[in-house]
């Protein structure tokens, strides 16, 4: 809720987790998912995250009380290997590490946005990745991902993406 | 106004008419023309800039979202195609400025957005707009426009002016081609009243040119046009014939003159004839007098030497009968005188000088005393009485009028004889007046003829010619004479010697006029 534009100096690190959060949370509203993806009407929208406790934590505070089509937001922290069904969105955080790749694949082919935060990871199947930029959060798309997965990424999203990448 | 259409023709003032319901028409239309306009304008520019504020908002919530200026800035960079939008700016949630855009001008932006709303200011309208996605307010937009309604304004008031002119001309011509059903109907009347004004021309007729009320006009015109052709004709019969009475009239009056002046020139030819005759019967009595002179006085003569030189052989029965025999020629030679006397002052010259009147008068009595000196007559002469007058003639008829006072008071206890003048109307009146006989004022016309006497010869001795000797002197000097007498109580002569005009004087008094 609060605007993102201000970035807290004090600890670099922690306002970078919170604005990812926080973008990870938007993101909801501008991905169009199928509708086959919830298992009943009142299905939550899930958000896994792996590798990143302390977003999770951040997540979780920020959809707290707040709904994404309609429907309640969890937060679920996953572990490698875990399936992603009945979950719409995946953040995999930068300690993953090599496993990126991995996770990714896992998740190749479903409906779940992929989101990262490590570099090169649009190559490796993500969706969207964060990047740092002139000491800002913004971040890459990659429209093939999306479509085979079934995820419309609204235009507007892509209008402020620092980059998007059309074909593999 | 009204008066200044007073003064215009027909024409004019119908095509001031035309021109200024056209103008008032126009201008009320373009008024409300251009006051609807200006309020669509408004409506539409509101409504315009707040669409393209949510367009704005709706584009940049993204950029809100994701904390992105650049794309913000570059999304209100695409405002440069819309030169009407002279600034934009975008405000982040919390009230800081995120993304800006100056068209032409470079300008300060507001420090905090406001709430939404438009308002306009001076020339420019400023909107605020809050930008919303998903309920939650991301920022607000900001946009300042041209609000460009005085230039409107201008514009179409120059619209108008162009748009009035070309009406009024348009309106103009029409007017000057059509107005002439109207007025030519009227202008064929007025100027055959003009001309009926001025050449008294009444057998013109004025046109009916139309069927409105200016037919009716040209009809009724007509109809008063007739009446008074009518009525002139009546009047010139009438003066025709008056004219013809008047010519008559002139002619009888010619005619009189004529007669008249033939009657004057026949009086003068009469006059001059009798005066011709009268001098000739003059003349003829003084040389019958004067050669009558001769035998008389040879008669007196030779009988008075009988009586003288033979007392003795004349009988007395022979002398009395020659002393009557003298006495008689004595009174044939004093008529003889008198009658030369009238003749004299009659004919001759009239020689008028500065005569005194009252020295005449004394010599006359003076004369008149020498021979009766016994007689005590009472004589009164005024001093100073003058005349411009023949003194001669004078003298002659102051002789006769005293003289005849003298004789005819000779009768009376206390005879007296006044010569005197007194003024009527500033001329001089000259009177002699006596207290003797006097006379019968009725046979007063008698007194002036020659040989008329009112007393016998036995009473009062005279020839009868004395008055007409002095009325003859008066009349020569343009004087008259006339007398006022009772018997037994005196008689008064009054004369003057000049003229005065006087026609006729009363008719009690008698008197004799030139």
């Amino acid at each position: 809720m609060a605007p993102i534009s201000a970035l807290a100096q004090v600890d670099r690190t922690a306002a970078e987790t919170q604005i990812k959060a926080a973008f990870l949370y938007k993101f909801s509203g501008f991905v169009e998912w199928p509708p086959k993806v919830f298992a009943r009407p009142d299905s939550p929208f899930t958000i896994g995250v792996i590798g990143a406790d302390e977003l999770a934590a951040e997540l979780e505070q920020i959809v707290k009380g707040r709904t994404v089509l309609e429907r309640a937001v969890v937060v679920r922290r996953m572990r490698r290997g875990e399936s992603v069904a009945g979950i719409q969105m995946l953040f995999i955080g930068q300690a993953e590490g090599a496993r990126l790749a991995e996770i990714l694949a896992n998740a190749k082919g479903q409906s779940v946005l992929t989101v990262t935060e490590s570099e090169d990871a649009l190559s490796h199947g993500s969706m969207i990745n964060f990047v740092f930029v002139d000491d800002k959060v913004r971040f890459d798309v990659a429209l093939p991902q999306a479509e085979r997965g079934a995820l419309k990424i609204s235009a507007r999203l892509l209008a402020v993406a620092r980059k998007v990448v059309t074909s593999s | 106004m009204r008066r200044l259409l007073a003064t215009l023709s027909v024409r004019q003032k119908l095509l001031a008419v035309v021109l200024l319901t056209t103008l008032t028409a126009l201008l009320v239309a373009i008024a409300v023309m251009v006051g609807f306009d200006l309020r669509n304008y408004r409506q539409s520019l509101i409504s315009d800039m707040t669409t393209q504020a949510d367009l704005l908002g709706r584009t940049t919530a993204p950029a809100l979202t994701f904390d992105d200026p650049r794309v913000a800035q570059e999304n209100l960079e695409l405002l440069h195609y819309r030169p009407q939008i002279r600034a934009a700016a975008i405000y982040s949630a919390r009230g800081k400025i995120f993304a800006s855009y100056s068209g032409r001008d470079g300008r300060e932006f507001p420090k905090l957005p406001e709430a939404d709303g438009t308002r306009i200011e001076g020339n420019e309208l400023v909107l605020f707009k809050r930008i919303v996605d998903s309920r939650e307010i991301l920022g607000t937009v900001y946009l300042r426009a041209d609000y460009e309604l005085y230039d409107r304004l201008v514009g179409y008031l120059g619209i108008a002016a162009i748009v009035a002119a070309i009406a009024m001309l348009v309106a103009y011509v029409l007017s000057r081609q059509l107005q002439h059903i109207v007025t030519s109907p009227l202008l064929a009347i007025a100027d055959v009243a003009r001309e009926v004004t001025e050449k008294r021309a009444f057998s013109l007729r004025a046109p009916k040119l139309s069927k409105d009320e200016i037919g009716m006009l040209a009809e009724s015109f007509n109809t008063m046009l007739a009446e008074i052709e009518r009525a002139t004709r009546d009047l010139q019969a009438s003066n025709e014939v008056l004219g013809r009475e008047i010519a008559e009239h002139n002619r009888a009056e010619q005619e009189i003159l004529r007669l008249n002046a033939e009657l004057e020139q026949r009086v003068k030819e009469r006059t001059a004839q009798l005066e011709f005759t009268n001098g000739e019967l003059e003349a003829f009595c003084y040389s019958v007098s004067h050669d009558l002179r001769a035998p008389l006085r040879a008669i007196d003569g030779f009988s008075q030497a009988l009586l003288e030189d033979f007392p003795k052989d004349v009988p007395e029965e022979a002398q009395r009968y020659l002393s009557r025999i003298r006495s008689s020629t004595q009174r044939m030679g004093q008529l003889i005188e008198d009658l030369l006397n009238l003749s004299r002052v009659s004919r001759g010259g009239l020689e008028r000088r500065d005569a005194d009147i009252s020295e005449l008068a004394r010599q006359v009595v003076t004369e008149l005393q020498g021979r009766e000196p016994q007689r005590k007559v009472d004589i009164s002469i005024w001093d100073g009485m003058r005349a411009n007058a023949d003194s001669r003639l004078l003298r002659a008829a102051l002789e006769n009028l005293i003289g005849n006072a003298w004789k005819f008071s000779s009768k009376t206890d206390q005879p007296r004889i006044e010569i005197g003048s007194l003024s009527d109307d500033g001329r001089a009146v000259f009177y002699v007046r006596d207290n003797g006989a006097g006379f019968d004022m009725a046979y007063a016309n008698k007194l002036f003829g020659a040989f008329q006497r009112l007393h016998s010869g036995n009473e009062y001795q005279g020839t009868g010619i004395g008055l007409a000797t002095v009325q003859r002197i008066v009349q020569r000097h343009g004087g008259r004479i006339w007398a006022d007498a009772k018997p037994g109580k005196g008689a008064a002569f009054y004369f003057t010697l000049e003229s005065d005009g006087v026609e006729r004087a009363s008719p009690d008094m008698a008197e004799a006029q030139a």
